[in-house]
C-alpha cells in the first residue's frame, strides 16, 4: 500500500486513528499500530511480509544475545556479527543478487542464470533500520529491546517503513513505552501530512510528466539541462513529501522522527547539500561505516569511496546509481581537501552556480539506468543533440508557472515567511487550515483522475 | 603519558589536520567548533592521532565520543 493512494487516504488511515485514539493505553495503541502496519505491508507484499518478520524475529534475537549482561565479549562479538551480516545477506540476496550474477556473465566465460527475485518493498529501509539498532545495543549506545512486539513495532511502524527516513531506534525507544501525542502534535502532523501529500501528488506528479516530455524529444542541450534540473525538483518533491507524512503520521501518534530534509537546494556545496538531504541515510553511512578499518590499520580515503559507492549501490542495483554515488564522493573528496574557509572566500554566486550544476549533472545520472541513454545525455549537456528543439521548447514554455513554483517552494520561502508573522496568531491558523483543506481536496481530486503516479522507490 | 603532554601533541595534530594555528583544544570542544572538521576530516583526524600515539580506537569509541574530552580520556588510558 503507498500514501498517495485514496484507498489508504481515505479507508486505512482513518480506521487506523479510530482503533489508535480509541485504544486506552500505549499497550493497546501499539498493538494498534502493529496490526496494522502487517496489514499494511501485506496488502503489496502478501508473501515478503514473512521475509520482514524474520528479519525482525533474527535481529530481535541477536539483539537479545547482544544486550544480555552476563554474555562474554566474544559472544557479543559474534552475535552482532552474526545479525549484521545476515541482514546484508538478506539485502544482497533480495536486492543485488541479479545485478551481480549479470555481470559476473559480463565479466567471466560463464552464462549464469540470472536470478528473477523481485525486490521487497522497503527492505533497504527496514534492514537498516535493523542494522543501527543491533550496532547500538553493540556499543552500548542504548538498552536492548526485551519486548518482541515493542521490536517488531519499531521495524515495521507502517509511516516510515516503506520510504523512510531511516529511524534509529536511540531516537524512539522512550516513545515505544510512553509517548503522549497534545492536541499541538495532531495539528502540526495533520499539517505536515497534507503538506507532504500535496508535494507528492499536487507537484512532483505534474513534474513527473514534465520530465517525461522533455526527456521524450531529442537530447538537445536545452533538454539535458532542464530535464535533470526538473527531475531533481520531481525527486525532491516526492521524497521529501514521503517524508514529512512519515514525520506527520508519527507525530499524530506521538513518535518524534528526525527530519530528513532541510531545504537541499540552498547548499552552496556539495558536502551540505548532503547534509540536507535524505539526511537519515547520509548519517547512517557516517556513523556506521566511515570510521570501519576495513582495509589494514588507517581509515583513509578508500573508506569515503566505500561510503559513495555504498551510498550510489543502496539507491538500486545497477551502475548509473554507482557512478551517481562515486560522482558526488568526488566532489565532497574535493571539497574536503581545498578546506571550508578557503571556500567560504569564493563569492557565493559562483558556489551556488557550481552546486547547481553538479547537482544537475548527478540526477542525469541518476534518471538515466541505461548506459547507452547516459552516454546521450552527456552528449546532450555539452550540445551534441544541438541547442534546442521546438518540442521541447513547448513542453518548457507550457510549464514554466508549475516549475518557477516547484523552484520558489523548494527554497525556505514559506518558512521565512511564517517566521516574519506572530507566532500565535489566530489569523495564521485559520489561513494555515484553509490552506490544507484546499490542498488535501486538490491532492483527492488529482488522485482520482491520476494518471501519472510513479513510486519512485521500488529500486530501493 | 601525562594528560598536558596528550593535550601538547593533540594541539599540533589539530592544528595541522584543520589547517589553523590558532586552535587549542579543550575539553568541551566539538566539531561545531572548528570550521573546518567535517566527516573526511575527522576520518584524518583520528588515523594521524592513532599513528601518533601508537594506539586503535575502538568503532565503539569513535562512534560514541561525544568531545575532545572524552577523546583526550580514551588515549589517556590506552597510552597508561
Amino acid at each position: 500500500m503507498l500514501f498517495a493512494d485514496l484507498f489508504f487516504l481515505f479507508l486505512f488511515l482513518p480506521l487506523c486513528l479510530t482503533a489508535y485514539f480509541s485504544s486506552k493505553n500505549v499497550k493497546w495503541r501499539n498493538l494498534v499500530l502493529i496490526v496494522f502496519s502487517l496489514v499494511f505491508y501485506a496488502w503489496g507484499e502478501p508473501f515478503y511480509v514473512l521475509l520482514l518478520i524474520l528479519s525482525v524475529v533474527i535481529n530481535y534475537l541477536l539483539g537479545r544475545v547482544i544486550g544480555s549482561p552476563s554474555a562474554s565479549q566474544t559472544k557479543k562479538k559474534a552475535a552482532v556479527l552474526g545479525a549484521v551480516i545476515t541482514d546484508l545477506a538478506l539485502l544482497g540476496v533480495f536486492k543485488y543478487s541479479g545485478f551481480l550474477v549479470e555481470n559476473l556473465n559480463l565479466i567471466l566465460p560463464v552464462d549464469l542464470p540470472v536470478p528473477a527475485i523481485r525486490l521487497p518493498i522497503g527492505i533497504s529501509f527496514y534492514t537498516f533500520q535493523a542494522i543501527s539498532y543491533v550496532v547500538d545495543v553493540y556499543w552500548e549506545r542504548t538498552e536492548m529491546q526485551k519486548s518482541f512486539w515493542k521490536f517488531l513495532l519499531y521495524i515495521s511502524m507502517f509511516p516510515q517503513l516503506i520510504a523512510g527516513p531511516i529511524v534509529r531506534y536511540t531516537d524512539i525507544a522512550a516513545e515505544i513505552d510512553e509517548r503522549h501525542a497534545s492536541v499541538d502534535d495532531i495539528y502540526a502532523g495533520m499539517i505536515r501530512v497534507i503538506c507532504g501529500l500535496a508535494k507528492k501528488v499536487v507537484i512532483a506528479n505534474s513534474l513527473s510528466t514534465v520530465v517525461e516530455g522533455i526527456f521524450a524529444g531529442p537530447m538537445t542541450l536545452l533538454a539535458a539541462w532542464t530535464g535533470a534540473a526538473v527531475f531533481a525538483l520531481q525527486v525532491y518533491f516526492d521524497f521529501s513529501g514521503y517524508s514529512d507524512f512519515a514525520i506527520g503520521l508519527g507525530r499524530i501518534f506521538g513518535f518524534h522522527f528526525n527530519e530528513n530534509f532541510n531545504y537541499p537546494f540552498v547548499s552552496t556545496t556539495i558536502g551540505e547539500f548532503w547534509q540536507r538531504w535524505h539526511i537519515s541515510l547520509g548519517s547512517f553511512f557516517r556513523d556506521y561505516l566511515l570510521m570501519i578499518p576495513i582495509f589494514g590499520k588507517r581509515r583513509g580515503y578508500l573508506n569515503l569511496f566505500i561510503v559513495w559507492f555504498c551510498t550510489g549501490l543502496w539507491h538500486g542495483a545497477s551502475w548509473n546509481f554507482i557512478l551517481w554515488g562515486v560522482y558526488f564522493g568526488l566532489f565532497i573528496l574535493a571539497e574536503s581537501l581545498i578546506g571550508k574557509k578557503k571556500l567560504k572566500r569564493v563569492p557565493r554566486p559562483l558556489m551556488h552556480i557550481y552546486t547547481k550544476l553538479v547537482l544537475i549533472v548527478g540526477f542525469g545520472i541518476f534518471y538515466f539506468e541505461d548506459i547507452g541513454a547516459l552516454g546521450t545525455f552527456f552528449g546532450g549537456l555539452v550540445g551534441v543533440g544541438g541547442l534546442y528543439n521546438k518540442l521541447t521548447m513547448n513542453v518548457i514554455v507550457n510549464n514554466c508557472f508549475l516549475i518557477a513554483a516547484a523552484i520558489l517552494l523548494s527554497l525556505p520561502v514559506l518558512s521565512y515567511l511564517r517566521r516574519k508573522l506572530p507566532a500565535e496568531s489566530r489569523t495564521l491558523v485559520i489561513c494555515e487550515s484553509v490552506c490544507c483543506v484546499v490542498l488535501l481536496f486538490l491532492s483527492a481530486t488529482m488522485l482520482v483522475n491520476a494518471t501519472n503516479n510513479p513510486f519512485l522507490y521500488f529500486r530501493w | 603519558m601525562t594528560r598536558e603532554a596528550v593535550i601538547e601533541k593533540l594541539n599540533e595534530i589539530f592544528r595541522d589536520v584543520f589547517d589553523d594555528e590558532s586552535i587549542e583544544v579543550t575539553d568541551e570542544m566539538t566539531a561545531e567548533d572548528i570550521e573546518d572538521w567535517d566527516s573526511l576530516t575527522h576520518l584524518t583526524m583520528i588515523s594521524e592521532v592513532e599513528s601518533a600515539f601508537g594506539m586503535r580506537f575502538k568503532m565503539k569509541d569513535i562512534s560514541t565520543m561525544k568531545n575532545v574530552g572524552e577523546m583526550i580520556a580514551i588515549i589517556c588510558a590506552s597510552t597508561n
